[in-house]
């Protein structure tokens, strides 16, 4: 396991290798200060490969979300550089956008527009033409089960169902690196389930994932690499086995890793 | 960065802002309306039939374009600045931040409606005119050069208070303090000469006296200033305004944290 990363890992028969070719994602010397002086994020570097299923744990206010915002260009960065699959996500971001979906944890979303709208307008924000819109949301729509509600308006729809639309509307576009920010947050066990098997699906056909949750479940269940955030830096990276190499596992790496008191270690331990 | 325009992006962007405009008819449309009509037939027809011509034209002639030009500063305004607060308070204009749009397509998108919202409530007026005999329009490619040129001017000014605004108090003050002011003492209902010597020069710092002037020459043909200079203010506050705010745009102002 190691600190402050400068190379990332592919999956070679099924393992995690460390490798050197383009990133899915590059991240080096992330810095965002907030105009108050807040340093959400500080020297934050990270590769993710090709098609790995990443997960992002760390508290509240981490910085994982900043992370992600600046990322996906809701934030500004105010130093360091990213790149998606080599692409400079500053610089070049129209290029590098068109590779990004994204399911944020806060509903974006315009309250009074349906199902339908919200997909149709994401596709054609991204610049798809109006039959290849029109099949794609169909096909989500089917695959999140969202038939009977497709026309009803996001306001009127429950909390899970939301979360569902706001998922298809980041695949409308198909994209290559999809950014999950706690996905499954306010979600019932059956449709957690559900979405669990749909990203494995989705990453086993190819897309790069990167997750952030909350539960220690979701990410050991769905990740292969795993990175811990702590005050806008990583403190522990690696294959998710290497977390596991260790007494305790993941839970305890997690707890250590964020500046847990020994008590509150122990006590997780003797669950 | 790819120069090519998204195209579909653009009208996607327009689609979506049509959508909620025809959401809310009475208040974008039927609302400026009545209240046209209303000054109209008060100032227009019942205290103008006591008034004398002026410039040999009625005195529902002469307040016509400024009502006209009243409505469409409104229209513009309105649109744009909830437009763009409305995406951020609600946090949608997210989904225009994640996606390949240029700044150039954001701030074009929210023009077109504006020009649709402004030239609809234009041509409204002078449909609810015509019923009182007065809507002339003398020179339609100059009639349209005005509407669409000071939608875009005050489009553009409605985007940046958008952009600023962190309240629904702080999106009315332009309105209320600058906007309705300096449009009721920009030529309205009097002439320049009408108004105190002391009060004339003010007049022609006032940037609605040439819009209204020019609106008012493109229908009846009635000027108190000249054509070009009118014109040049005009393109020249929207080219100042749209470097602006696309300068706020680039630089996310507002928009990104």
């Amino acid at each position: 396991m190691c600190e402050a990363p400068s190379h990332f890992y592919i999956l070679q028969n099924n393992e995690p290798t460390i490798q050197a070719m383009t990133p899915a994602l590059s991240i080096s010397h992330l810095r965002k200060v907030y105009a108050r002086g807040t340093v959400a994020v500080d020297d934050l570097s990270l590769d993710i490969a090709a098609g790995d299923f990443f997960g992002l744990l760390g508290p509240n206010g981490a910085g994982k979300s900043t992370t992600i915002h600046c990322i996906t260009g809701i934030s500004t960065v105010t130093s360091g550089e990213i790149r998606i699959f080599g692409v400079d996500a500053v610089k070049n971001y129209r290029e590098a956008r068109r590779r990004i979906g994204l399911s944020p944890q806060e509903f974006n979303v315009d309250t009074f527009a349906t199902c339908r709208q919200i997909l149709d307008w994401m596709g054609g924000y991204f610049g798809m033409e109006r039959a290849e819109r029109k099949r794609r949301a169909e096909m989500l729509i089917e695959k999140f089960d969202l038939v009977p509600h497709a026309t009803k308006q996001f306001r009127e729809l429950s909390g899970g169902l939301k979360r569902r639309v706001v998922l298809a509307r980041a695949l409308i576009h198909d994209p290559d690196l999809l950014i999950l920010d706690e996905p499954t947050a306010g979600v019932d066990v059956e449709l957690r389930m559900d979405l669990w098997r749909y990203l494995q699906e989705l990453n086993h056909d190819g897309k790069t994932i990167l997750l952030t949750s909350h539960y220690l479940e979701e990410i050991e269940r769905l990740c292969r690499t795993i990175a811990i955030v702590n005050k806008g830096k990583i403190v522990q990276h690696g294959p998710k086995n290497e977390f596991f190499t260790e007494p305790g596992g993941l839970e305890e790496a997690y707890l250590r890793a964020t500046g847990a008191t020994p008590e509150r270690i122990a006590a997780a331990a003797g669950r | 960065m790819g120069a090519s325009i998204n195209w579909v992006g653009l009208l996607t962007i327009i689609r979506r802002e049509m959508t909620r405009l025809l959401r809310v008819p009475i208040q974008a449309f039927v609302a400026p309306w009545i209240s046209a009509l209303l000054f109209i037939f008060i100032f227009g027809y019942v205290v103008g039939g006591r008034i004398s011509q002026i410039g040999g034209h009625s005195y529902l002639e002469f307040v016509l374009p400024g009502i006209v030009m009243l409505n469409v500063v409104n229209a513009a305004f309105l649109q744009s600045s909830s437009q763009v607060y409305f995406a951020r308070f609600m946090r949608y204009v997210e989904e225009t931040l994640v996606s390949p749009l240029s700044y150039v397509e954001m701030i074009s998108g929210v023009l077109v409606t504006v020009v649709f919202r402004s030239v609809v409530t234009a041509l409204g007026i002078l449909v609810i005119a015509a019923l009182f005999g007065a809507s002339s329009v003398a020179g339609v490619g100059e009639f349209v050069f005005w509407v669409v040129g000071v939608a875009i001017v005050f489009g553009l000014l409605g985007n940046l208070v958008g952009l600023w605004a962190n309240n629904f108090e702080q999106l009315t003050i332009l309105n209320v303090f600058f906007i309705t002011p300096l449009s009721f003492v920009g030529g309205v209902f009097n002439t320049i000469d009408m108004l105190p010597s002391w009060l004339q020069w003010m007049a022609w710092a006032n940037p609605f006296f040439y819009f209204i002037n020019g609106l008012r020459h493109s229908m009846i043909g009635f000027t108190e200033a000249p054509e070009l200079l009118g014109i040049g203010v005009t393109i020249g506050l929207g080219a100042v305004m749209f470097v602006i705010v696309w300068r706020l745009y680039a630089i996310g102002y507002g928009l990104r944290e």
